[in-house]
């Protein structure tokens, strides 16, 4: 059956025209991720390099558009196509793990220059497995809970505070579950590093299946805070209501606030709080396929990408990304007004202690699942 | 050649095509379904009972009661297009109620997400009104928003095949009652509603289809739990890359909805017999 569904495939594949010199770029993440590529970085890239025309492919928001860039791999592995028709991906840290363990993805970080400008562990871990090597750092981007100070005068600090102040407070706090979008996730994450103990080991393996009954009762509180707060629509979902007053705070993505805060779409007195014992954040990483057709131009397009200049402008002025890069390289390059506006609500000290990683996928995936039988079910 | 060789050879492209990309698809998520480490078991049922009993519940009820509510809306539709009085009214009527059909369903899930928020367009004109506070005011995008979602998308497919029959029918029954003084309602429910019957009932069945299979909707207005069928499956393979418990959903989905169908093909073996 894999097989007859994999030649189907690759049938699809195949009959897509190919021409010389186009670096394809897939990625996944909402549409501003193409924009960037599309707006940005492939302009960028084909006037240095002439005759190159980049094609960026959007796989779709979310894991699920990561998920959709492991399958295509999965299949073009298991039909044994000789080149590949990613030359670039753009994939969640989640799924780095799984292509490195499966020998996709080509060992490049030390053939490119700004390679060794990455020193931050997660460019080295993925949430549990060993990439060194294979990933570049696109940006790296962080939860927090965004409130109102209209209505929060004093945010909650902590998630202890913030379980007080829901209860004065009913359905003020407002987040997104877990299927809709990696806010929620994240908030449940780090209610689980809050309230049921062993975040180290959640964050760094290894894995043990008895760790999942310890979370028991950290459930039961979260079910019983979930009954008082308000469910949103979607990470956009969550917002959205933020903006309209109908919530006063709520978990979010800091990228995403700061560009619906620049285009008018939140109101500009909002502001970010990044509670203690912390949130995850997560980077975003440029790998290469082992197969991939040009892949001296795709290591020389991550290298562009992954610039200072580029890290820079693009990354951190245009799109409000933390960079992926070391940050005193990209710091150089931008204003004080500009690298500031990055830390307004959440300095570098806060960042620091409080910006957790994702536990590790195994974890992952068993505290969802608990998430699913316990709060959903 | 002979005939039948010929005949078969003509008709191999579209069977090829409908067993590649139907047929084929169809029956490895079935059996995908029943699938547990490349061995035949129902770990994946028992899990998706475990995780989204809540949701399956939720996804009937809901479906069920959005479909009788078109009964009800396109009934009163039909019975006012066929026995409406004041042709003006008939006429508008009969060029308003098609719209919906036009939009897709993820548009109506984005435009009732305005519409029904707490702080939406539909509460601030109720509160423009001075019919309620802003202190009363809630949000329907839970349940109920899905409801009306589906109700304000349904109905007027339903009412296209029902209206339809209705206009159809013989017109002298329906004089000769309103001769004997029967009152319009009357005549509706008792003389037009039976004949009509088996209309409104495909109809309503097809609606079930397809509600059964909207992903944007509940994406849109209540990705929450309890949810839709079709939330949860998309969650099990975009977060945990887990087709056997989303074939599992599948075949949950697909033995409710055969349940229906099975209906309508009894329905339309009686209407050919």
């Amino acid at each position: 059956m894999k097989t007859v569904a994999y030649s189907i495939l690759l049938l699809g594949l195949t009959t897509s025209p190919l021409m010389a010199e186009e670096l394809t770029v897939m990625t996944a993440g909402d549409q501003n991720m193409v924009d960037y590529i599309n707006d940005y970085l492939g302009p960028l890239f084909e006037k240095e390099n002439p005759g190159v025309k980049v094609r960026a492919v959007g796989t779709g928001p979310g894991d699920a558009g990561s998920q959709k860039i492991l399958e295509r791999f999965d299949a073009q592995a298991g039909a044994n196509v000789a080149t590949w028709d990613t030359d670039v991906a753009v994939v969640h840290e989640k799924f780095v793990g799984p292509m490195v363990e499966k020998h996709y993805l080509e060992k490049y970080r030390d053939k490119i220059e700004s390679g060794k400008l990455v020193t931050r562990e997660n460019a080295k871990m993925a949430l549990g497995t060993n990439v060194d090597g294979y990933v570049m750092p696109m940006f790296n981007s962080q939860t927090a809970l965004a409130y109102n100070p209209a209505l929060v005068p004093t945010p909650p600090k902590s998630y202890d505070e913030l379980v007080a102040w829901a209860k004065q407070n009913p359905k003020q706090f407002g987040y997104n579950g877990i299927k809709g979008g990696a806010s929620g996730v994240s908030f449940v994450m780090g209610w689980i590093y809050a309230f049921a103990g062993d975040g180290d080991k959640l964050q760094n393996g290894p894995f043990d299946a008895a760790e999942a009954e310890k979370w028991g009762p950290a459930f039961a509180k979260l079910k019983d805070f979930t009954t008082n707060a308000t469910l949103t629509p979607g990470n956009a979902g969550t917002l959205d209501l933020l903006s309209r007053g109908e919530i006063a705070i709520g978990p979010v993505w800091v990228d995403m606030f700061y560009s619906w805060k620049a285009t008018g779409k939140l109101p500009p007195d909002m502001k970010l709080v990044l509670p203690s014992p912390g949130m995850p954040g997560q980077p975003m990483h440029y790998t290469i396929p082992e197969k991939a057709a040009h892949k001296e131009l795709a290591e020389k397009f991550v290298n562009l990408a992954t610039s200072p200049e580029v890290q820079a402008k693009g990354i951190v002025e245009r799109f409000n990304w933390y960079p992926g890069i070391d940050a005193q390289h990209v710091q150089a390059k931008l204003d004080k007004a500009t690298w500031d506006k990055l830390f307004t609500d959440i300095g570098p000290a806060d960042l620091a202690k409080n910006g957790k990683a994702f536990p590790i996928a195994p974890y992952n995936k068993a505290i969802l699942e608990a998430y699913e039988r316990q709060v959903g079910n | 050649m002979p005939i039948p060789l010929l005949g078969l050879l003509l008709v191999m492209p579209a069977l090829v095509i409908v067993l590649l990309l139907f047929i084929v698809p169809l029956v490895s998520s079935i059996t995908g379904a029943f699938s547990v480490d490349g061995r035949f078991g129902f770990a994946n049922f028992q899990k998706a009972f475990e995780l989204y009993s809540s949701d399956i519940v939720f996804t009937i009820v809901i479906v069920s009661l959005s479909a009788l509510l078109i009964a009800l809306l396109s009934i009163a539709i039909g019975g006012y297009l066929t026995l409406g009085s004041n042709p003006r009214a008939v006429a508008i009527l009969r060029w308003l109620y098609r719209w919906p059909l036009f939009v897709p369903f993820i548009v109506v899930g984005q435009i009732l997400r305005t519409f029904l928020a707490k702080n939406g367009l539909m509460n601030s004109m109720l509160m423009q009104l001075g019919i309620l506070t802003p202190m009363q005011t809630t949000s329907f995008l839970d349940w109920r928003g899905i409801v009306i979602a589906f109700v304000w998308k349904q109905t007027p497919f339903v009412t296209l095949l029902l209206a339809g029959a209705m206009a159809s029918l013989d017109r002298s029954m329906i004089e000769s009652a309103r001769n004997l003084g029967a009152s319009r309602l009357r005549i509706l429910i008792e003389i037009i509603l039976p004949q009509v019957l088996p209309t409104l009932l495909v109809g309503l069945i097809l609606s079930f289809v397809t509600m059964m299979s909207v992903l944007s909707v509940p994406l849109m207005i209540n990705a929450q739990s309890p949810t839709m069928l079709t939330a949860s499956m998309a969650f099990r393979i975009n977060a945990y890359g887990d087709y056997g418990v989303a074939n599992a959903l599948g075949v949950i989905s697909l033995l409710t909805t055969s349940l229906v169908a099975w209906v309508y093909l009894r329905q339309t073996m009686r209407e050919h017999r």
